[in-house]
């Protein structure tokens, strides 16, 4: 069972679905044109059911087989978010909208999962019910939290999920896939800290907020040097610095510094989450001014299910001959609500030698789709296949 | 077959010698009676085929077995060395050397392999040839790397090596083991700072390599927590600092620090040891002062080999039934690494129960764990030069 003959031939559908999206990205849970025309498709195909505005702007599309004496019911889920960058590709389908791009490929996630539907829709060969999931925000909106809230998972009965990301580095249309945790824990990190501002020729008579941050944003190293156990995985990044004035002789009344830490442990989480909030009000304290620390748990670790990972690695391996043990992945990914949820596991597709995905140069490869709509198609056919 | 029969008749005569051990402790390479002691068992037990002086004051013993149809020789190892600890167990042969104490269990190690070795010599239920090797100062003075240097391996063509070491926390008698980096690496380093020493009332006269040595301090934190991958383990601890003056009213003109750097794989100990010296030349510059920066490579990381640590853990699993695989690397450093580099090899845990930690002065090696830590030894023998 290689590549399905079928995607072969919906190849430049599929292609042109993708590049459509691409030229026209929406940022988080304003995909609204992207919705649409899912939304659209998934009707066109002959889904039984086409609903919106579930998590705000996701889609749901739902495909019945041949039978249901199984009653079993499976989700599939692609996000359809682009990011805030300013695309660099040089592709003649490039993005239209100025400051936004499909940077990290969702457009081919959505273009997918819209050719696994069609496919589906038209051969109906499975025992039982697709759910397709087309999901917004997936770049740190939560659309994944937002879809689960509105009860999506208990409306329609549905007992698995999978989802699939792209995987610059590792060979087009090659499979790769671990069980347990897969992606980190993402917490977000906002700091206000306040001391007394001032003439910058009168120290003196100030409590320097930005010496105190500066001071902070050191000490803050020291959670994953020193307090972290050096066999876990804890990142701590601080990635802006901002003072309430901006001015050369002014001594900033606040300073507020924002991060994201990463885990794979619960126990690491709730030691970075503590030592956060004590490094910070110590060395406020000892500059004479206060802190104010916001620690924000965003995605939780992305845990795969160990007997639906087995699974889906099996599938992999029968479309490309081969599926690799992947390595932990210190980003985050908010298929992880869907996981809390339900069992079910995630992949990663291979998008070839492509610069790195939320680069401005990165471009989802065509050349992926037909392993990735497989992947699909065969998850729904081998779960809850047709009694011979 | 669990733990052999013939060892709960040995027992006691085991324990007994353990106990002399313990109330004998001996540092590093000066360990001339326990060396003795271990010499007079081996000839009580008709071994006379007897070296030492091998490493300083290492022993080097042969063992055949019955046959030797295939030239095998297995090497099997421990340690002998105390620490300067003052001991605080309360056992009544408690160390009769104050401030030295077998704090870490290496009489417990010897003891057990002196009780294999008899059982071997008296059964001799194998085909080929058992080296025990009896090693000094594995505290941190090679004593592992002294006997590799004096040429053992070669001159009793030792084949493969094995060796154990007993861990408080694992049940009595249950084993741990993992294939590839099981134990770090430890290096040493030592930074010199030297600025200009002066007046504590005219700093301004001065170069204060105090105020630099704490910016190095806190910018080796960076390392950890900013160069090295998340997914890798490495520690940097500075441990140590001293001014060549020590007074209130003196900036010093020289300060000295020592550490420690630990890591698991090479290519991190070779990031580390770039970005310490490059940390401390480049703040020394930034604050006018001259560093210089000595960096000595210690135990290397202990590697336990793929095919050798299946042996190890069947052989456990003989004798214990309970075999932790995948037990997570510990960042304790172990100077059978020296072999294991040499040689292919294992290195695994036997458990000693709930009780203080190594190198505690309350610690107690546990005398129950005796006979599955023989049984190991012999089980690895037996196993791997089988009688045809």
């Amino acid at each position: 069972m290689p590549i399905k003959n079928r995607f072969a031939e919906l190849h430049s559908d599929i292609v042109e679905w993708r590049r459509d999206i691409h030229e026209h990205p929406e940022i988080q849970f304003d995909t609204h044109r992207t919705s649409a025309l899912v939304a659209e498709k998934l009707r066109e195909f002959g889904c039984d059911e086409v609903v919106e505005g579930i998590g705000r702007t996701g889609v749901v599309g739902i495909i019945k087989g041949r039978k249901d004496l199984s009653e079993k019911v499976i989700g599939l889920r692609a996000d359809m978010d682009a990011l805030p960058i300013q695309e660099q590709t040089g592709v003649d389908y490039a993005s239209k909208i100025d400051g936004a791009m499909h940077a990290c490929g969702h457009d081919g996630h959505t273009a997918m999962l819209l050719g696994a539907s069609r496919y589906l829709a038209e051969t109906r060969n499975f025992d039982g019910t697709t759910v397709v999931i087309f999901q917004p925000a997936e770049e740190g909106g939560g659309g994944g939290r937002e879809m689960c809230n509105d009860g999506m998972m208990d409306r329609w009965g549905i007992d698995e999920v999978y989802g699939m990301h792209n995987w610059p580095g590792l060979p087009v249309g090659e499979f790769s896939i671990r069980a347990g945790t897969f992606f980190a824990a993402t917490d977000l990190l906002k700091v206000e800290f306040e001391g007394r501002g001032g003439h910058a020729a009168k120290p003196q008579e100030t409590v320097d907020t930005l010496l105190m941050a500066a001071h902070a944003v050191t000490a803050l190293q020291s959670i994953v040097s020193r307090n972290a156990d050096p066999i876990d995985r804890v990142v701590l990044s601080i990635t802006s610095f901002a003072t309430s004035s901006n001015a050369f002789n002014v001594i900033p009344q606040k300073v507020e510094i924002l991060g994201t830490v990463r885990t794979t442990s619960i126990e690491m989480q709730d030691l970075v989450e503590s030592r956060v909030k004590e490094v910070c009000e110590g060395v406020a304290n000892t500059f004479g001014g206060i802190s104010k620390v916001d620690y924000n748990r965003n995605y939780p670790a992305m845990v795969n299910s160990t007997e639906q990972t087995a699974f889906a690695k099996d599938v992999a391996c029968k479309i490309s001959g081969r599926c690799n043990e992947a390595p932990l992945v210190m980003g985050g990914e908010d298929f992880s609500f869907m996981l809390e949820e339900r069992p079910g596991a995630y992949i990663l597709v291979g998008n070839g030698d492509s610069a790195m995905v939320h680069h401005p140069e990165y471009n989802f490869n065509d050349e992926a789709i037909t392993a990735g709509c497989s992947w699909w198609a065969e998850i729904i056919e081998q779960r809850m296949p047709l009694e011979a | 077959m669990p733990i052999k029969n013939r060892l709960a008749e040995t027992h006691a005569e085991i324990t007994s010698w353990r106990h002399h051990l313990h109330a004998y402790p001996e540092l590093g390479f000066d360990v001339h009676e326990t060396a003795a002691f271990v010499t007079e068992r081996l000839r009580g037990m008709g071994i006379n085929d007897i070296t030492n002086g091998i490493g300083q004051t290492g022993v080097v013993a042969v063992i055949k077995g019955c046959t030797d149809t295939k030239g095998r020789v297995v090497g099997l190892r421990a340690d002998m060395d105390a620490l300067p600890i003052l001991e605080a167990s309360g056992v009544e042969y408690a160390s009769k050397v104050p401030g030295k104490m077998h704090a870490c269990g290496h009489d417990g190690h010897t003891s057990m392999l002196l009780g294999a070795a008899q059982y071997l010599s008296e059964n001799r239920n194998f085909d080929g040839t058992v080296v025990l090797i009896f090693q000094p100062a594995e505290e941190g003075g090679g004593g592992g790397r002294e006997m590799v240097n004096d040429g053992m391996l070669d001159r009793w063509n030792i084949q493969e090596v094995y060796g154990l070491h007993n861990t408080p926390g694992l049940p009595v008698g249950e084993f741990a083991i993992r294939s590839g980096s099981i134990m770090a690496s430890a290096d040493e380093f030592e930074i010199t700072v030297t600025g200009k020493g002066g007046h504590a009332a005219a700093p301004h006269d001065s170069i204060d390599p105090n105020v630099t040595a704490a910016h190095i301090i806190l910018a080796l934190q960076s390392i950890a927590s900013r160069n090295v991958d998340p997914l890798e383990a490495a520690v940097i601890s500075v441990c140590a600092l001293h001014s060549d003056i020590d007074t209130h009213n003196i900036i010093p003109q020289m300060t000295r620090m020592t550490g420690t750097v630990r890591a698991l794989k090479d290519s991190i100990r070779s990031q580390v040891e770039a970005r310490i010296k490059k940390i401390v030349t480049s703040t020394a510059e930034a604050y006018d002062c001259k560093a210089q920066v000595e960096y000595r490579l210690g135990y290397p990381v202990t590697i336990n080999h793929d095919a050798q640590t299946k042996y190890a853990a069947q052989a456990a699993r003989t004798v214990a039934g309970n075999v932790d695989i995948d037990m997570p690397p510990i960042m304790a450093a172990e100077d059978f690494s020296f072999m294991l580099n040499k040689r292919p090899g294992a290195y695994i845990m036997l458990g000693n129960g709930d009780g203080a930690l190594l190198h505690h002065p309350e610690y107690r090696f546990n005398d129950d764990a005796i006979p599955a830590g023989c049984s190991w030894y012999i089980e690895i023998v037996e196993q791997r030069m089988p009688m045809q």
